[in-house]
C-alpha cells in the first residue's frame, strides 16, 4: 500500500532522515519506535505531504506522492494526527468535525454520527470551544477527525503521550476497533500499547530504521523494545 | 469632549475598515502586507474619478471603485503574495513594499501630486450638546460597528469563516483535512482589501487623497494590529477605537503628537503584554 525508498529529509542543513526504507502493507498497523530525535515525526510528517523530502521516493499504490501537497493527500484518504494534541480551540467540537466533513465532502451529519459512534461522550461537547476539551478528549476528537470521509492511511503521533492510563485505554479500544479496516503508522513510546496493537514495529534510530520486528514473540517482548526509547 | 470622542470614533473606524485586512493577512499568511496602502489609495483615487463620471454619485462611485479594486487585489494576492507564503518576512515586506511604491508612483502618474478634497455627501449636521456634529462622521462609525458584528457573524457561522478561525490556529491542521487553505486566504485577502478601499472612500470626505495617503495609514494600522493581537478579529476592533481616541485626545491637547501616542501606547502594550508562548 505505502513503499518509501531511500527517503532523505533535511531542515536547511541539518539532515534528518538518511536513505530510509519502509512497507506498509494494506490493513497492517505499524508502529515505529525509537528515542527522541531519532526522526519519527518528521517521517510522518514527510508521508503526510508537510515537509518536502530532499531525496527519495514515496509510492501509495504504486502512485508517486512524495511532496504532494497535504491537502491533495488527504483527499487521497491520508490522515495525519500530530502529536501536540492541536484542536481548533476556538472552534466548537462539532465545528472541528463540520471542517473535516466540508475538507471530504461528507455530509456533516454523517460525519458527526461517525464522531459520536466513536466516542459517544463527544454528544455532550457539541457545543463546547474544543480548547476546552481534557488532552485525552482533545486526542480523540482528532482521532475522529481524522475517520471522517473515506481515510485509507492514518498516520498518528504519539497518540497516548501525557495521558492518564484510563484515556490511554479509550485510545487503545478506538484504534483496536479500528484494526484491519484502515492501514495505520502510528508513532508510539508507550510500550503496553505497541505491544498489543502492532503488527510490525520498525525500530528508527539517528535518521534510519535499524530493525524490523514482524514476528509475535518478539513484538510481546517489551524489555527488549525497552532498549531502543 | 463630545465632538473628541466623535472624532475618535471616527478615526478608530476608519482605522478598523483598514486594518482588519492587515490583521487576517498577517494572522492567516504570516505576511506583512505593504501593498494594502497601495489597494487603499489606488481604490480612493479611482473613487475620485468614478465620482466625475458618474454625475458626483457617491454610493454608485463607491461601488464602482470597490468592484474595480477587487480584480487587482486578486492579482496582487495571486502573483505576489502568494508566491510569498513560508518564506522570510523580510521577502513580504520587500516584495509588498514594491507593490506600494509602484501604485504610489502609478497615482502620481494618472492623477498627479495635488490633494484632492472630497465633499461630505451628506452635508447634515446632528445637534449634541450645544455642538453641531458632523452626521457622516457619526454614520461612519455606525458602518464600523456594523461591519464589526457581520464579520464576527461571518467567522462564527459560516465555513469560511471557521476554516479562517482554524488556519490562524493551525493551517496546517487545515490542510491535512482535504482544504485548500490558499484558496481561503485568497478570500480573505480580497474581502480585507474591499475593505480597505471602503475605509479610504469612507474617509476621503473628512480628510484629503493624496498620493502617499497608504504609506500613512499604514503605520498607524500596524500599531493597531500590534496591539490588538496579530489575527486577532475582536482585538483589532478594540484596538482601533482605542487608538483612534487616543490620536483624538492627544489632537485635542497637542495636535503635533497625535501620531507618536499610538506608537508610545504599541510600545507599552509590547512592554506589559504577558509573552504567548508557542
Amino acid at each position: 500500500m505505502l513503499e518509501i525508498s531511500d527517503l532523505h529529509v533535511a531542515y536547511g542543513h541539518a539532515q534528518v532522515i538518511h536513505g530510509l526504507n519502509l512497507v506498509l502493507r494494506p490493513g497492517e498497523m505499524v508502529f515505529i519506535v525509537g528515542r527522541n530525535g531519532a526522526g519519527k515525526t518528521t517521517l510522518l510528517k514527510t508521508i503526510a505531504g508537510l515537509i518536502q523530502p530532499a531525496k527519495g521516493e514515496i509510492r501509495f499504490e504504486g502512485r508517486a506522492v512524495a511532496g504532494e501537497p497535504p491537502e491533495r493527500l488527504a483527499r487521497a484518504g491520508f490522515r495525519f494526527v500530530a502529536q501536540d494534541k492541536k484542536v481548533f480551540s476556538n472552534l466548537s467540537v462539532r465545528a472541528n468535525i463540520a471542517l473535516a466533513a466540508h475538507g471530504s465532502g461528507t455530509p456533516i451529519e454523517e460525519a458527526w454520527s461517525k464522531a459520536i459512534q466513536l466516542y459517544p461522550k463527544l454528544e455532550e461537547f457539541r457545543a463546547l470551544p474544543a480548547g476546552r476539551l481534557s488532552g485525552g478528549q482533545r486526542e480523540i476528537l482528532l482521532i475522529g477527525r481524522a475517520l471522517v470521509g473515506a481515510p485509507r492511511l492514518l498516520l498518528i503521533d504519539e497518540p497516548t503521550e501525557g495521558l492518564a492510563a484510563i484515556v490511554i485505554e479509550d485510545i487503545f479500544r478506538i484504534l483496536n476497533g479500528m484494526r484491519h479496516t484502515l492501514s495505520f503508522i502510528i508513532v508510539e513510546q508507550n510500550l503496553s500499547v505497541v505491544t498489543r496493537l502492532a503488527d510490525r514495529i520498525y525500530v528508527m534510530k539517528e535518521g534510519q530504521i535499524i530493525r524490523e520486528i514482524a514476528d509475535r514473540s518478539e513484538i510481546a517482548d517489551t524489555a527488549q523494545l525497552e532498549t531502543y526509547l | 469632549m463630545i465632538q473628541t470622542i466623535v472624532y475618535g470614533f471616527t478615526i478608530g473606524a476608519i482605522l478598523y475598515f483598514f486594518s482588519i485586512g492587515l490583521a487576517l493577512t498577517f494572522g492567516t499568511m504570516h505576511i506583512i502586507n505593504f501593498a494594502h496602502g497601495m489597494v487603499y489609495a489606488l481604490g480612493v483615487y479611482l473613487f475620485i474619478s468614478f465620482l466625475k463620471a458618474l454625475g458626483n454619485s457617491f454610493l454608485l462611485s463607491l461601488a464602482a471603485s470597490v468592484i474595480v479594486m477587487l480584480p487587482v487585489a486578486y492579482i496582487v494576492e495571486r502573483f505576489v503574495i502568494r508566491r510569498l507564503y513560508g518564506e522570510s518576512l523580510d521577502y513580504a515586506i520587500i516584495a509588498t513594499y514594491g507593490v506600494l511604491l509602484i501604485g504610489t508612483d502609478l497615482i502620481k502618474l494618472v492623477w498627479g501630486t495635488t490633494p484632492y478634497p472630497v465633499n461630505d455627501p451628506i452635508g447634515l449636521a446632528v445637534p449634541l450638546a450645544g455642538l453641531d456634529l458632523p452626521f457622516y462622521r457619526i454614520l461612519i462609525v455606525i458602518s464600523a460597528v456594523l461591519l464589526f458584528l457581520a464579520l464576527r457573524l461571518f467567522f462564527k457561522r459560516s465555513i469560511i469563516g471557521q476554516i479562517v478561525i482554524a488556519a490562524l490556529e493551525d493551517s496546517d491542521g487545515v490542510r491535512c483535512l482535504g482544504l485548500d487553505v490558499n484558496r481561503y486566504f485568497s478570500i480573505i485577502f480580497v474581502l480585507g482589501s474591499a475593505l480597505a478601499v471602503l475605509g479610504g472612500i469612507l474617509y476621503a470626505p473628512i480628510s484629503t487623497a493624496e498620493p502617499y495617503m497608504g504609506f500613512h495609514i499604514l503605520l498607524l494600522a500596524f500599531a493597531v494590529v500590534i496591539v490588538g493581537g496579530m489575527g486577532n478579529i475582536n482585538g483589532t476592533f478594540a484596538a482601533a477605537m482605542v487608538l483612534g481616541m487616543v490620536m483624538a485626545v492627544t489632537g485635542r491637547i497637542w495636535s503635533q503628537a497625535a501620531t507618536t501616542m499610538v506608537f508610545v501606547v504599541m510600545a507599552l502594550v509590547l512592554i506589559f503584554r504577558p509573552m504567548e508562548s508557542d
